[in-house]
């Protein structure tokens, strides 16, 4: 296969979300010396790209886009190690830390929002559920992430994410993050009462607002 | 069918997998291959199909998914597995009614077919925190006060003195009580002590608070109803069995409760209306419950007024009033709030669909999304109840050319719902009785509805 082809095969594998190919068409990639950032960039991206727009039109659900993300990981698996061999770094468009706070377990809005900023280009760290308030900003300061996202989905886990803002502005690191919160029950009218810096109310919304605010933010 | 010491026994002795795993190993491609396996389609120009055949054809479906998949343990990371004759011995022996309420509002609330002229039980309320501490007596007094409603829900709390309800917190427990003694008072004022509550507790989230506040003294009843939730999508947790331990302990109502989610992890609609389906046998397997409340919705718009959802709902509401006697409230959300045409329309759009599809009950859908606080009056229960009952005098035919009708005149702002009034906007907060301009709005939709052939 020529460079050009195994890169729309690459892309091809995302779409589908095929795990194996797209180990497959990654290693092909790396015998045929095409860069590994050029695989990413021009193949697995491009991929996930479309498959983000897909499902932000109402043309794909959920199952696609965590199939992709999925095959995108895979694919990686074999990149990785050779961009890291070459000591150089996928460019990303900024790192954020989501979670649902302490005492919700709820997932799959979560599970939205982190899918789709890695199809946009953004590194994640992936709290889970149930997080509790404090681990949030001890995480966010390890990973020295940009943005922390909180979901919370019923009207008594809410409190917990105005803990972490509170918290934030105990320990003087409020400036340092910008704040989103999101989930069923959450409103513009909390986002701002609790001082939050954004508020999606869906998982697209989410995305835009990172986007926006990290513009303003740079 | 087995007991809940049975589902305990699977939860820890069932086939040991990650959640992730199970998501996308099992739940995805296993509804994937029913979904093709049974030709299930979306039918966009159809919202309430009258295909008899075809529902029967998806609670097959839906079995076979059943015993595909299993149900998710998140404590143990299990899964739970039933084979067919599990499955079809739990659709056999499932309630057929469920007997709610107390002295002169007891009431048995049964099952319906599609195309049923039989009222449909008549619930309404909404089920989350969605009125403040100073309105919610006067709005579920309001409920209370219409003479058709058979059952409500009453409002949780968001605040205690003005303090968060934290779950898992002492402040949580009190304003279970807190919200219970508003529930009961309002009722009271209203004449119907005995109505039952279907949603208890609607503040806790966490079991510890839901059975404590649960002891008779603060006024539970058992022939109230106790809400047991699902976790999306097929998952429980020890959380909730906890609670219906309990309340079988206790010879209480159990509510199996699940929210399936048109766009989640089921995908569109083919595999949403599997889903909602095999929730009712779900709820049977696992929660035992006496009655099912679904509640469906669109991950996008966060409402249950979408073409797809309802035919989605529809679908899965005839294949199991057809198969299944589980009385099944399918509880609905709208995009819009009070004191506006489009939750009118949306209103009866779902209404006329999942009535005539035989839904056991209706229940006054949602406003706005129920993310508002005080975004709910009596007036919508009010207006849903004459919907169900004028639903009830049509057919699934009939129902599918207004439904068409009606989402012509909504379906364009689904994405951008107007907010609609709070409570004390659109009502005198002293005499609990709508303002004139939502009266007038209020008689102007239903003229047009009537218009169109609507028996209201």
């Amino acid at each position: 296969m020529e460079k050009q082809e195994i890169l729309k095969s690459l892309m091809a594998t995302i779409v589908e979300g095929d795990q194996e190919k797209a180990r497959e068409n990654s290693k092909q990639a790396l015998l045929k010396q095409i860069d590994p950032l050029v695989a990413v960039e021009e193949g697995l991206s491009k991929g996930m790209a479309i498959v983000g727009k897909r499902f932000e039109q109402g043309d794909a659900f959920l199952p696609e886009l965590l199939m992709a993300a999925d095959a995108f990981k895979a694919a990686m698996e074999i990149l990785k190690p050779v961009i890291a061999l070459q000591k150089r770094e996928v460019a990303t468009a900024g790192k954020v830390l989501v979670g649902t706070v302490k005492g919700d377990i709820h997932h799959i809005g979560k599970d939205i929002v982190v899918t789709i900023l890695e199809t946009r280009g953004f590194s994640v760290v992936d709290m889970g559920v149930d997080v509790p308030s404090l681990t949030f900003i001890e995480e966010a300061e390890k990973a020295k992430t940009d943005v922390i996202a909180l979901s919370a989905v019923m009207s008594t886990t809410m409190p917990a994410q105005k803990e972490v803002i509170d918290i934030l502005r105990e320990k003087k690191l409020r400036d340092k993050y910008l704040v989103i919160v999101g989930g069923g029950p959450v409103t513009q009218k909390w986002a701002d009462h609790i001082g939050a810096d954004g508020y999606g109310q869906t998982a697209v919304d989410a995305v835009g607002l990172v986007f926006k605010l990290m513009s303003k933010k740079r | 069918m087995g007991n809940l010491m049975d589902v305990c026994e699977r939860a820890i002795t069932g086939p040991v997998m990650s959640e992730k795993e199970f998501d996308m190993k099992v739940f995805i491609p296993r509804l994937n291959e029913v979904v093709k396996t049974y030709g299930i389609r979306y039918d966009r120009e159809n919202p309430v199909p009258s295909d008899d055949r075809a529902a029967d054809h998806l609670f097959d479906a839906a079995v076979e998914f059943m015993t595909k998949v299993g149900v998710y343990c998140l404590d143990t990371n299990r899964v739970m597995q039933f084979s067919r004759e599990e499955v079809l011995t739990a659709v056999k022996e499932a309630p057929k009614v469920c007997y709610a309420g107390e002295g002169k509002e007891a009431g048995i609330f049964g099952m319906r077919k599609p195309d049923d002229p039989k009222n449909p039980w008549l619930h309404v309320g909404s089920g989350i925190v969605s009125s403040s501490e100073e309105y919610a007596t006067n709005i579920v007094e309001g409920y209370a006060s219409i003479p058709e409603v058979n059952s409500v829900n009453i409002p949780g709390l968001a605040t205690l003195r003005g303090l968060p309800v934290a779950a898992g917190s002492p402040i949580e427990f009190y304003a279970t009580i807190r919200g219970l003694r508003i529930g009961l008072e309002g009722l009271r004022r209203a004449g119907r002590p005995g109505l039952p509550i279907m949603n208890h507790h609607p503040t806790p989230a966490v079991a510890v608070t839901a059975i404590a506040a649960s002891a008779p003294q603060f006024g539970c009843r058992p022939t109230d109803g106790w809400l047991c939730g699902a976790m999306a999508e097929m998952k429980i947790n020890f959380d909730t069995l906890n609670r219906v331990a309990y309340l079988l302990a206790w010879g209480a109502n159990v509510g199996a409760e699940s929210g399936p989610m048109l766009g989640g992890l089921c995908g569109g609609p083919a595999g949403f209306t599997v889903l909602c389906t095999a929730y009712l046998l779900m709820g049977q397997l696992v929660q035992k419950g006496d009655y099912h409340l679904n509640f469906p919705f669109h991950f996008r718009h966060i409402c249950s007024s979408t073409r797809d959802v309802i035919w989605g709902v529809s679908m899965a509401i005839q294949a199991t009033s057809r198969n299944i006697q589980v009385p099944t409230i399918w509880a609905p959300y709208c995009g819009a709030g009070p004191n506006t045409k489009m939750y009118f329309y949306e209103t009866a759009a779902i209404l006329l669909a999942w009535t005539t599809s035989g839904a056991p009950s209706i229940m006054s859908p949602h406003p706005a999304k129920a993310v508002k606080v005080d975004g709910i009056t009596p007036m919508e229960a009010k207006f849903a109840v004459e919907m169900g009952i004028a639903a009830a005098k049509l057919n699934r035919a009939k129902a599918n050319d207004l439904v068409v009708r009606l989402l012509e005149k909504y379906e364009s702002q689904v994405g951008t719902p107007p907010e609609g009034s709070r409570y004390q906007e659109c009502f005198d907060v002293t005499t609990g009785k709508p303002k004139e301009e939502y009266v007038r709005l209020y008689h102007e939709v239903k003229d047009e509805l009537s218009g169109m052939g609507i028996p209201l």
